[in-house]
This record gives C-alpha cells, sequence and structure tokens, in this order.
C-alpha cells in the first residue's frame, strides 16, 4: 500500500510546485538567494496574484528528471533555501500577503556544508517565523513531507494533502528500519497518509487526485484563504498555537 | 544507585578502554586516565548544577500508537535509568540563584523528544514564565522519536513557540547542549536560549554523522559536529568543561539576577 504510494509521489507525473504556481498565478515574481551566500534551487520563492490578491507562494522543487533531481538536490533544502523562505515570509508579514507552501520533499539537505552553513538554524528560525507569521499560512502537500525539514514550512493555520500525499517524522524507509519485523505495515502503527492525519485533527482538508486536480486546488486554497482572510494577526497566530497544543493534549494525561 | 546502564564496580572507558573503579569516575565520571567523559544520568547532572531541586509536577502518557516493541523499550528504559521519562524539571537554586532546571537524559532512548518529553519541557518553560525564574536546559537528545512519529515531530514547533514566548517576557535562558544533541532537538529549541554553551567533547549537529556520509559519500573531518568546532565556527557562545559548568551557570544566574 504505501509503496504504491510512495512510487506515486515519487514519480516524474507527479503534479510539481512549478505546475501549481504557473496554473494559479498571474505576473508572478520569484525571488532569488538569501542575501548571504546562495540561492537555492531547491525552493522556489516568490509572489504573483491569485484570485486578485497577491500571494507568496514556496513550493519545493524535486525535479522531474534526473538531472533536474540532481540539480535541486532531490527538493532537500539547504539552509540558504531556509533562509530564502524566510526573506520571503518578512515580505509577505509586510505587505499583508497570505502565504501558501507546496511541498514533496525528502527533508531538510543533511551533508557538511550544511551543517556548517548552519541547518539547525534556519530551521528553527523558519519554524518559529511560520508560528508568529501575522498573516494566514497554507500548507499544501503534493507528495512527501518529512521531518523538520517539512515542518517548517508546514508550521500553518491550514494543512491540505493531496489525497496520495504523506507526511511524517522522517521517511517511510527510515522508519521502517527500526521495526524488527520489516513485512510490518508501517502505516498500520504510524499515522502519516492524509486520510489519517486528517482524523488525528493535524490535516484540515484532502483533495481527491482526480482529472480535476489543478480546479480542485485552486478552489480548495481560495476557499481556505477566503476564511482565513477573516481571522485577525493576533487570531491567527493563536489559532496555530492552540491547533497543535490541542492533538498533543489529547495523548497526555492531563 | 549508579544509574549508567553498566552497574558493575568496574566500567571500561569507551575512549580508552582501560577499566576504570566506579570510585574513581568519581560523581563527574571523568576518566582518570585519558579524560573522556561518560554521559550523566538527569539525577547526577541535577546534583551537579544545584544545591537545591524541587521537581515539578509529573507529567505522564501512555505510548500514543501501538508501535510494535515500544512498550518493551520503554519498560526497559524505566527499568534501566529509574526514571519515568528522558527529560526532568524542577525548581533549583545554586549559590542562593533560583532557576528552573532542565534536563535530558541520553540513557532513556537516547533522550530522543516524544509527547511526554515534550509537554515536560512546554511545563517548565511555562513554570519559568510564571515564577520569573531563568530556564536552563541541559540537553542531550538524538533528536525526535521515531516510535511516536508525527506527535514527536509536533513537539518542535510547539516547544519552540513557548521558548519564543518565555524570550518575549525577558526570562534569562541558558542551553547547555552536552554529547548528544542532534536533529529535531538542534533544529528547533537547541539554539534558542540567550546563551548557548556546550559541554567539552559533545557532538552536536542537525544529520547524524552516519546519515551524512551515506548520503553525500563525503570524508568528513576527525572533529565534525564536535563542540570546539561549532565553536570556531561562532555556533556557541563557549565550551566549557564538567568540572567548570556549576561556576559558569552560577556566574550567568548572577549577572542575569533581577533587581
Amino acid at each position: 500500500m504505501l509503496e504504491e504510494q510512495l512510487k506515486k509521489i515519487r514519480s516524474a507525473q507527479r503534479i510539481s510546485a512549478a505546475t501549481v504556481i504557473a496554473a494559479l498565478t498571474t505576473d508572478f515574481f520569484v525571488l532569488h538567494g538569501d542575501r548571504l551566500q546562495a540561492d537555492d534551487p531547491a525552493v522556489t520563492v516568490g509572489y504573483g496574484h491569485f484570485h486578485q490578491q497577491t500571494v507568496l507562494f514556496v513550493g519545493v522543487n524535486r525535479g522531474a528528471n534526473l538531472q533536474q533531481r540532481l540539480d535541486y538536490h532531490f527538493g532537500a533544502l539547504s539552509p540558504a533555501g531556509y533562509r530564502k523562505v524566510s526573506r520571503g515570509l518578512t515580505q509577505a508579514e509586510k505587505f499583508g500577503w497570505p502565504v501558501v507552501t507546496l511541498i514533496n520533499m525528502p527533508g531538510a539537505a543533511a551533508d557538511v556544508a550544511a551543517e556548517l552553513n548552519g541547518q539547525s538554524q534556519a530551521l528553527a528560525t523558519t519554524i518559529s517565523q511560520m508560528g508568529h507569521l501575522t498573516v494566514p499560512n497554507v500548507a499544501l502537500f503534493l507528495g512527501e513531507g518529512e521531518s523538520g525539514g517539512a515542518l517548517a514550512l508546514a508550521n500553518c493555520n491550514r494543512i491540505i494533502m493531496l489525497a496520495n500525499s504523506l507526511y511524517s517524522v522522517a521517511s517511510p524507509e527510515a522508519v521502517q528500519a527500526i521495526l524488527k519485523d520489516k513485512q510490518q505495515a508501517l502505516a498500520n502503527y504510524l499515522p502519516m497518509t492524509a486520510d489519517q492525519l486528517k482524523q488525528l485533527g493535524l490535516v484540515d482538508q484532502i483533495i481527491a487526485e482526480d482529472e480535476q486536480l489543478l480546479p480542485h486546488i485552486e478552489q480548495v486554497l481560495q476557499q481556505q484563504l477566503t476564511e482565513l482572510g477573516h481571522l485577525s494577526a493576533k487570531q491567527l497566530q493563536q489559532q496555530r498555537t492552540e491547533k497543535y497544543l490541542a492533538i498533543l493534549d489529547r495523548f497526555t494525561d492531563q | 544507585m549508579s544509574h549508567l546502564p553498566a552497574n558493575g564496580i568496574w566500567q571500561q572507558c569507551p575512549k580508552c578502554r582501560r577499566n576504570v573503579h566506579r570510585l574513581e569516575w568519581g560523581n563527574l565520571q571523568i576518566c582518570p586516565h585519558c579524560g573522556h567523559y561518560l554521559r550523566l544520568s538527569a539525577t547526577r547532572r541535577i546534583q551537579q548544577l544545584s544545591e537545591k531541586f524541587q521537581p515539578l509536577p509529573e507529567l505522564t502518557a501512555a505510548p500514543p500508537f501501538a508501535f510494535p516493541g515500544y512498550q518493551k523499550k520503554l519498560a526497559q528504559a524505566q527499568q534501566q535509568t529509574g526514571a519515568s521519562e528522558a527529560f526532568t524539571a524542577g525548581t533549583a537554586t545554586l549559590s542562593d540563584q533560583a532557576f528552573v532546571l532542565g534536563v535530558m537524559d541520553s540513557h532513556f532512548m537516547m533522550g530522543t523528544l516524544n509527547t511526554i518529553v515534550g509537554a515536560r519541557l512546554r511545563q517548565a518553560i511555562t513554570a519559568a514564565q510564571q515564577q520569573q525564574l531563568p530556564l536552563v536546559l541541559v540537553i542531550a537528545s538524538g533528536g525526535a522519536r521515531m516510535q511516536e512519529g508525527i506527535l514527536s515531530l509536533l513537539q518542535m514547533n510547539t516547544v519552540l513557540a513557548a521558548y519564543d514566548a518565555l524570550n518575549a517576557a525577558g526570562n534569562f535562558t541558558l542551553n547547555i547542549l552536552t554529547d548528544p544533541t542532534m536533529g529535531g532537538v538542534t533544529a528547533s529549541f537547541a539554539f534558542a536560549a540567550d546563551a548557548v554553551i556546550a559541554e567539552a567533547g559533545a557532538t552536536i549537529g542537525f544529520a547524524g554523522r552516519r546519515v551524512i556520509e551515506e548520503t553525500s559519500r563525503e570524508p568528513l573531518p576527525p572533529d565534525f559536529q564536535k563542540a570546539a568546532s561549532l565553536f570556531e565556527h561562532g555556533q556557541l557562545d563557549a565550551v566549557v568543561a564538567r568540572p567548570d559548568l556549576a561556576a559558569t551557570l552560577t556566574q550567568l544566574l548572577r549577572l542575569h539576577q533581577r533587581k
């Protein structure tokens, strides 16, 4: 089950962040670089018109062919990538734009350069900034999202998942590795599918993956942004904190 | 009673391989031959960094999901450490300075972040805020605990949010990073303190050495992710030897004493 799902979301045919941005926005302007070190091609940060308002989009690029995948580092963001996101978030807040993140990634980059360039700090800063945003933020999982690398882009007012996407503490392969019996179906024990996470209260909406995928995405994003548009800055911040604590509190003895 | 995995009178030093008597390890658990630090239990750490310690009410929870083998692992960890989970916190005093002290214990499932550890961290942070006390966290963690899946991941943003609120309230915060400080803990609250110091020799990083070697296929420098190297790269305020930690803590608490 999970294997089929993984094959689907990791395939070259999977809908990409670039496709969504191109279909949904007009006059899209791309931010380049973190103003410190580099421009990470694993993430596109930019703003464009979406239904009569300017929206900041943060799209992870996974790549559709081998060359792209290598160029994009398989969608694993470097510290410079997170700092570019951070720069975008600062502008969104300054100009009152809502933020939409598009996620399909294996997690944050794990290499020597990432460690030396402050990956931990870059992640912590992004998590914190997303949590405190005074504008609405919505995460849309197009494929998989794992570890702190995905959390940093998903610390949002709303989480939406395409029906086959996954959100997990680590890659299913990594979690499977700690199971003694390798035949055991992982998803039976840990919630990571869209349905399971919706039941948990973490995911707000699931989008069916049919021929009308892009129109569905457009409609859901528009509806969510409209609803969140009625909340004040303070309410938006509170809603995020309370959403997560409400889930966690259910698992703690009171 | 020792809270270390090996309960014998003699314990081999993992670094120089010499057998060292319990009395020679002493309270600080330092090898008399090569100076290697054994990882400390929460109990020992609390003894070394406080004169009085009053634990906060102990939060508990059942394992959230029926992950195979997890219940047994928890029971083993509890038996080996005598602690109920990987994090203990309380109000403490050192040289007449009051503060909230929270300690992670690497002997308990590598100090990994799960539902209870996260809840207790937020409890400690809230206690510091309510009582207007400095917060001191001694961190030792392998990162998020896999067996609790997405709930472990959500500890990162929720603990960090609480930590941010404490900083915004004006409380002094100090994190002491000890061996190991990794993964989701490093990428959330480990560096969120006003002062971040490391115990000498600690390994501190985001991704584990093995993961990096596998993914990037590049040879790693020997001092990679070591406290001294992080200090050189400007990531830490200080690297402190274990016998000096209490003095450094006292110094900082005095400097931040509220009039």
